[in-house]
This record gives structure tokens, sequence and C-alpha cells, in this order.
């Protein structure tokens, strides 16, 4: 049988507030906890998306003690949901309960610590496995970083840290032939079990569904199923995307959810197709004879088309600000100010500075969806004043 | 001694709020004063308007060609309904887009302008519209032609009109050069159509006023125009609508703030001031330099900002007026104008009255009228880093400065200006070095 392992992300940013010239010094706050713009959307999504796909779930779990699925969501997440829509977090709550949802580690922030600090990213960590600790009763045991970005010396900090796996990016350079289908060990100390996305398949869902111009439009729960069940005996298939694919990404009127049920359902008659949880994957298969390596000596991602950094380490804007973020490290944590704390925190957030991305094509278009900015100028500008402010509030 | 009467046919471009820079400011300044001076005069404009002026007779020019669109900006809190309430395109910007720097100030409130009207125009377009400009000018000039002994025609857009109507009349024409493409162009060769009416205009006139020594040189030099002929008039400064209140308190306490404001175009030097940054940064650290203003350069000077690790220590505010702009000017520790060729320079002083020490370019008329600003090379980076050092760590030196500008402010009045525009006019109606 194959192994179907279902992986959702779940996260929403803290967007920064219009802090002018003028307000440096002056204690502006940066993020507007309580207003408007962030409880806005979060309550759009959480009403399209959350709380009906989470309600999906939650029925599909009950009804079949066969499925299996995992996600993990940020600790800025939780943060709004608790404020803004306490109802999604009720019902991960119940999905835990349940026993057959996994809940992965990750940052607190959803910050590209991992690339720039390694004493900030596993402060970061440990403060999301606390949170997570305290709202769901349970204990990360495998990680996802931050956009599933991966690379040989994140393995290891990674595997420091004492997770049993990690979840990261097919990228064909560095598959060398091998199929993605299987568990990889990553080139760390202690060879840390990897599980990589079936970008193919995860993409037809996430991606392609609603896309009339696409070749396999309208995707079927069959026709999906008859190309899961061309993967055979042990072979796993690693399904990972946004938790917003349903609902949001892709509309309630596209039919993705009904999509979903008929496919969950339907797999789980097949006697081809299992679910299987990331560490139930790990469990069944650390110990095989034959396991390939991936050795990833730059840091790969699941964004745009080049599965790189380039989405948020690209142009010059990105690049400055991200390194004035963290050349702050020491003063910010030498001040044991715990609001300062936060604000550095939270503007590390990968978001801000996924904004400012200048690449074009269909990549670009993606970020001007996702960006409250008119332009990445502009998300640039509004980021520089809040770091000039932020340097103001340490002189 | 009040002067004698005189009375003059001026034709404009742009008055007050309709300003997209200096020569609004400047039209209104010189009228003001020259009417005081017993002067009477028409004033023509390219575009309808509810100007609200007592001291001279404003004549709208409108020629039927032009775009016919009923304006929906609202004035005193109704519509203004004229069908043409700007000029016809912004003299000024590089590119002749209409610049944000346009919106006009807040205390004229009410009143927006249509940012659909951005447009660029080609050559023959601009020829086209400054000659039927002239046409109308032409019409209404000529039937008042009793009613006035002179004609002063301000920057290249009005000199075909000044020609035409000097034609019609006989009467003496004066041109007043507030800015040549040269110095828009950063002393390069820029758009040589509109260097060849700003040729042709000046060879005609029988009187050239430049703003500044500079550009009288630059006049001559440039465009080979007789120096004998040539008056510099300098520009004066009005007082304060809003006093002074310098000091540290308004934003950014804890640091010093070095401000650039001006259009972000080759001509005002942007690039320097980042340069300027990255040396000043080197011995403070903890320095702001803000860069205020709009244009073409922007997206060059926020890239090059970030490619030398200047983030957050160069901020980009914006274009700014009114109550932020005043804002701007009190708070700054230094102002700083690396201009590459500014025929004046208004903002330098606008920024001396708000006690503010200030470095200007050489290549800047305003310095001639400001002796106790520090005037450097524009691409001098190290005499303008350490000026800014030294004003930034020594108090006394800033106070010495800001109070010598001051005693230099008092002395640059619009009277005078005015004096010396009525001896123009005596020049060229005596025919004084007149061809």
């Amino acid at each position: 049988m194959a192994n179907i392992c279902l992986y959702f992300e779940l996260h929403q940013p803290f967007r920064l507030a219009d802090v002018s010239v003028f307000d440096i010094g002056l204690r502006k706050e940066y993020f507007n906890r309580t207003e408007e713009l962030n409880r806005k959307i979060f309550q759009k999504v959480a009403h399209k998306s959350y709380i009906p796909m989470l309600t999906l779930l939650l029925d599909l779990v009950r009804n079949n003690h066969e499925f299996y699925f995992s996600f993990s969501v940020t600790g800025v997440f939780l943060e709004q949901a608790s404020q803004f829509a306490p109802k999604v977090i009720m019902l991960l709550q119940r999905l835990v309960r349940t026993g057959q949802v996994e809940v992965l580690a990750e940052t607190y922030y959803h910050s590209l610590a991992s690339l720039y600090s390694a004493e900030e990213f596993k402060k970061q960590v440990k403060q999301h496995e606390q949170k997570i600790q305290e709202l769901f009763e349970v204990t990360p045991t495998v990680f996802r970083n931050t956009e599933l970005i991966y690379s040989n010396a994140i393995g290891q900090l990674v595997e420091n840290m004492g997770y049993a796996g990690c979840l990261t990016e097919a990228v064909d350079r560095y598959l060398h032939g091998e199929k993605r289908t299987q568990l990889f060990l990553g080139k760390t100390n202690n060879r840390l079990p990897l599980l990589l996305k079936h970008a193919q398949l995860s993409d037809d869902i996430a991606f392609r569904f609603s896309e009339k111009s696409w070749i396999s439009y309208p995707l079927t729960a069959d026709t999906y199923l008859n190309w899961l069940n061309s993967y055979g005996h042990d072979e796993i298939i690693n399904l990972f995307m946004d938790f917003e694919t349903f609902g949001e990404h892709q509309w309630e009127d596209s039919g993705i959810f009904e999509f979903f049920k008929v496919f969950v359902e339907k797999s789980l008659q097949h006697e081809k197709t299992r679910f299987v949880t990331p560490s139930l994957a790990i469990k069944k298969y650390k110990n095989a004879q034959y396991l390939p390596a991936y050795d990833v000596p730059h840091p790969i991602s699941w964004a745009d088309v080049d599965r790189d950094l380039t989405a948020w380490v690209d142009n010059e804007l990105q690049r400055d600000t991200l390194e004035k973020m963290y050349e702050l490290e020491e003063e910010v944590l030498a001040r044991k100010n715990k609001d300062l704390l936060e604000d550095w925190r939270r503007l590390q957030t990968s978001d801000h500075f996924y904004y400012m991305c200048t690449k074009w094509a269909a990549d670009g278009d993606v970020h001007a969806y996702f960006s409250p900015y008119e332009s990445p100028y502009e998300a640039y500008r509004k980021f520089a004043i809040v770091l000039a402010d932020l340097q103001e509030r340490m002189i | 001694m009040a002067n004698q009467s005189k009375s003059v046919f001026m034709i404009g471009w742009e008055y007050p709020p309709h300003n997209s820079g200096g020569l609004g400011v400047a039209c209104e300044g010189l009228t003001q004063a020259l009417a005081q001076d017993n002067t009477k005069i028409n004033f023509t404009l390219p575009y309808e308007s509810d100007i609200d002026v007592s001291h001279m007779d404003i004549q709208y020019c409108i020629h039927k060609n032009w775009k016919q669109v009923q304006c929906h900006c609202l004035k005193n809190g109704h519509n203004c309904n004229h069908i043409i309430c700007e000029p016809p395109f912004s003299a000024y910007s590089t590119e002749f887009i209409f610049p944000e720097e346009q919106l006009p100030e807040e205390e004229n409130t009410g009143y927006s302008f249509d940012l659909g009207k951005l447009r660029k125009l080609s050559n023959t377009q601009l020829e086209k519209q400054v000659t039927e400009y002239a046409e109308v000018v032409g019409t209404v000039g000529a039937a008042k032609q009793n009613d006035f002994e002179v004609i002063h025609a301000h920057d290249w857009m009005s000199f075909p009109a000044g020609q035409q109507l000097k034609k019609q009349t006989g009467k003496p024409l004066i041109t007043h050069v507030h800015s040549t493409e040269f110095d828009r162009s950063g002393l390069s060769s820029g758009n040589q159509y509109i260097s060849a009416i700003e040729y042709n205009g000046m060879k005609q006139a029988d009187q050239v006023i430049a703003v500044s020594r500079y550009t009288k040189h630059l006049l001559e030099q440039k465009y080979g125009i007789d120096p004998s002929k040539i008056t510099v008039v300098h520009n004066g400064i009005s007082d304060l609508r809003h006093s002074a209140d310098p000091g540290r308190h308004h934003f950014a306490p804890n640091r010093p703030v070095v401000v650039f404001m001006g259009r972000l175009t080759i001509q005002k030097g942007a690039n320097y001031f980042l340069d300027l940054a990255r040396a000043v940064l080197e011995r403070i650290p903890e320095a702001l330099f803000i860069v205020a203003g709009h244009g073409d350069m922007y997206h060059e000077l926020i890239f090059k900002t970030a490619r030398e690790g200047l983030s957050a220590s160069v901020v980009f505010s914006g274009f700014v007026r009114d109550e932020q702009k005043r804002k701007l000017l009190d708070r700054a520790d230094v102002f700083v104008m690396p201009s590459i060729s500014e025929p004046f320079g208004l903002v330098a002083l606008e920024a001396a009255q708000r006690h503010t020490p200030v470095i200007v370019s050489k290549n800047a008329g305003v310095s001639e009228v400001m002796p106790h600003a520090i005037v450097a090379d524009f691409w001098d980076i190290n005499k303008m880093a350490d000026s800014i050092v030294e004003l930034v760590t020594n108090k006394d030196a800033a106070v010495t400065q800001t109070k010598g500008q001051l005693k230099d402010l008092a002395k640059q009045t619009w009277k005078l200006s005015a004096q010396k525009i009525h001896q123009v006019y005596k020049n060229a109606l005596l025919g004084k070095n007149s061809r």
C-alpha cells in the first residue's frame, strides 16, 4: 500500500501599522494588534477557509479512524486566532485530541532565523513548542521550517534539537534520480530522516485545482486517486500545502471541499492507499535497508518556480533589511525589554520580506496577491522606517 | 521716495496654489512687491482659476484647442466648474509628468488635483501648446495695449508669447529666467527644443533677468547671451506664516537628523546625499538621513540605499508639504542641498528661516544671498561630511551659523527685488542695451 502523508500549514502574519518618518522615536505601535486590517483579514479567511475546512476535517477524522493528517501552526497565527476567531483554536484542539492528527514543530514567528542566527532560531522553536504544549497538550516530534526552508546546516540544527525528522521540498537538482516518494536521510551527523513534498500532486490541488486552462480541469477525486494509485507499495506521497488552499486560494464554489471529502473517503476504501502522519511514516521506514541521502548544500524552499530563497532573500532591499534586523540581535537581547524583543521578533516574520520581492512573471503575481502594499518599494520604505524607529529605541 | 508708476503685462504659467515649484511662489512674491511699489500689473495664466488677488488683474488665456474638461476639483467646498484649472503641462518635471509636488497646500482647503491627468508630451505637442498660448496672449495683450508699457515673461513656456506680443505692440520685452534646461538636466544638454526656445526668447528680449549670478553666468556661457543686457535679481522670501519651532522634540529625539528636500531628479543631486550619508555614518553611526520628495530617481535611490547597507539610516519620507514640511525643516539638525545646478534654491532659505544650518551646493544661486551658509561642491563629500559632523557635535557652531543665516535672510526681501526690476523696466524703456 502507498502512504498518503497530508500536511497543512496555518500562518497569518501581523501586518505592520503605517509608521511614518514623523513617528520615529514617538513610541508608535508597529502592529495593529486589535486593529481592523489584521482582524478583517483573519476573520475573512476564518470564515472562508479555517472554520469550514477544520469542521470538515473533524467530521472525516471522527467518522474514519484510519484517516490521519498533520498540520503546523505558527505562534503569530495562534495569537490572532485567540483574539479574532477563537472557534479556530477550539476546532484545532478537538482535532488534536482525537490522536489521529499530528502537530508539527516550527518557529513561533514564521521567521527566517534558521538562515541568520542559530541561537535565535532555537529560541523561537522552543517558544513555539511551549505554545503548542499549552494549547494542545502535545509535544511535536517532527519539524517543518518556515516555507519548508532546508539545507544540510539547518538539518543539523534540527537534529541537534532532538527532532525525529523534518519536512522539506523535493528539489530535482538534489534528488539525483531518486524517487521522491521514499524516506530520505539528511547529511547530518545522525542522518536526520526527511520527508520530501510531492510538488506535482500537491500543487494539482493547491494551485491548479480551479485553473480552467489546465488540461485536467475539472479535477475529480476519481482521477486524482488514479494518479495516486500509480504509486507502489511502501511509497510515501507527501501532499504538503497551505491550509488556505481550501476555501481561500481555491474558493468554495470550485468544489474543493467536496473534492477533498470524496478523495479521503475513497482513498480509505481503496486497498492500495492508506493515510499516515509524518512521525508514523518516519517510524515505519527509518530502519529500511536502503534509504537515499538528500544532500542540500544551499538552502531550498517550497516557494516559487525556483524552490529557493529568492522570494525573501534576493534583491538588495530584502538582503539589507534582513541583515540589519539580525545585526540588532545582541543589542535587543541586552536591553532585556519584553516589548522591544517582541517587536523585533514579529518583524522577523518572513512575510515582511516576501512583500519586498521584485521578481516578476507568475511568481510576482503570487507575491502581489499576498501583499498589503501597493509595491515592493513601498513595503521596503515602510519597513525601513520601522527599523529606524527600533534603532532609535536603543539609542 | 516712491518709484514712478509703471505698468507691465506679465506672462505667467502658474500661480499658487497651482504651482509645481518655485516659479509660482516667485511670481506671487514678486507681483505683490511690485504692486506695493506702484506698479499696475496684468498677469496671464494658461488656465482658469478663482485666484483671489487684489494687487493685479489676472487674464486667463485659454486656447480653444485645449482639452475642455469640466473640472471636478473642490475649491471652497463647491465644484469649481472651470474648464481647465491647471497649466497644460508641468514645466519643471523632467519627463513632463504632472508631479505629485503639484498637490496644493492644505491651507487652500478642499482642493485636489486630478491625478488622472498625468501625461507625457512630445516636442510637437509642447510646441503646439506653447504656440497656442502665445496666440491667445497676443490677442488679449494687443487689446490691452494702452494699459502697459513693458512685457515681462517668466521662463520658456511664456517666452514665445512675449515675443508674439512684442511683435504686435512694439513694446519692450523682458524675459525672466528662473530655471534653464541645462539646470533641469543636471548640466547635460537636455531637451534641445526647449533650450532653443530659451535661446530665442533671450535673444529677442530687450532685457533679461536672471535669478542669480550663477544663472547669469550660465546664460552667458551656455547660451551666449550678451551679459550687458542681463540683470541679476535674486528672489526674496516671504515672512513665515507659522513661526519656527526648531528642536529635537518633533521626532527622532535621540540622534542627529540630516534632511534632503527636493525633486528626486538628476538636477537635485540626491545620489550625492546618499554618498554623504555613508561618509557621515562612518563617524556618527546613529545619524538619521531623511530624503523628502518624489521623482524619477526614486527607485534607483532606494536600491542604492539598500545596496550600500544604509537601510534604516537613510529613510524616505515621500513628498512632504505644509505641516510635514515645516516639521521636517524645524527638526533637521542640518539641511543639505547638493544640487548639480540650481538657479536659486528657495528651500534652502526656508530651512534657514526655520533655524536650521544649511549646506548648499556651490552651483546654487541661493549661496550668493546666504553668505553664512556652508557652500561646497556637490561632489565634495569630504567637505560636506566634515561640516555635518562639526554642526552636530559643536552646538555653538550650529547656533552661530543659524543666527548668521537669519541675518542674511533679513536682507532678502521681495521689496528689494521689486526695486531692481523697476530699474530693469526703466532700462528697457530707455532702450539701454537693447538690440
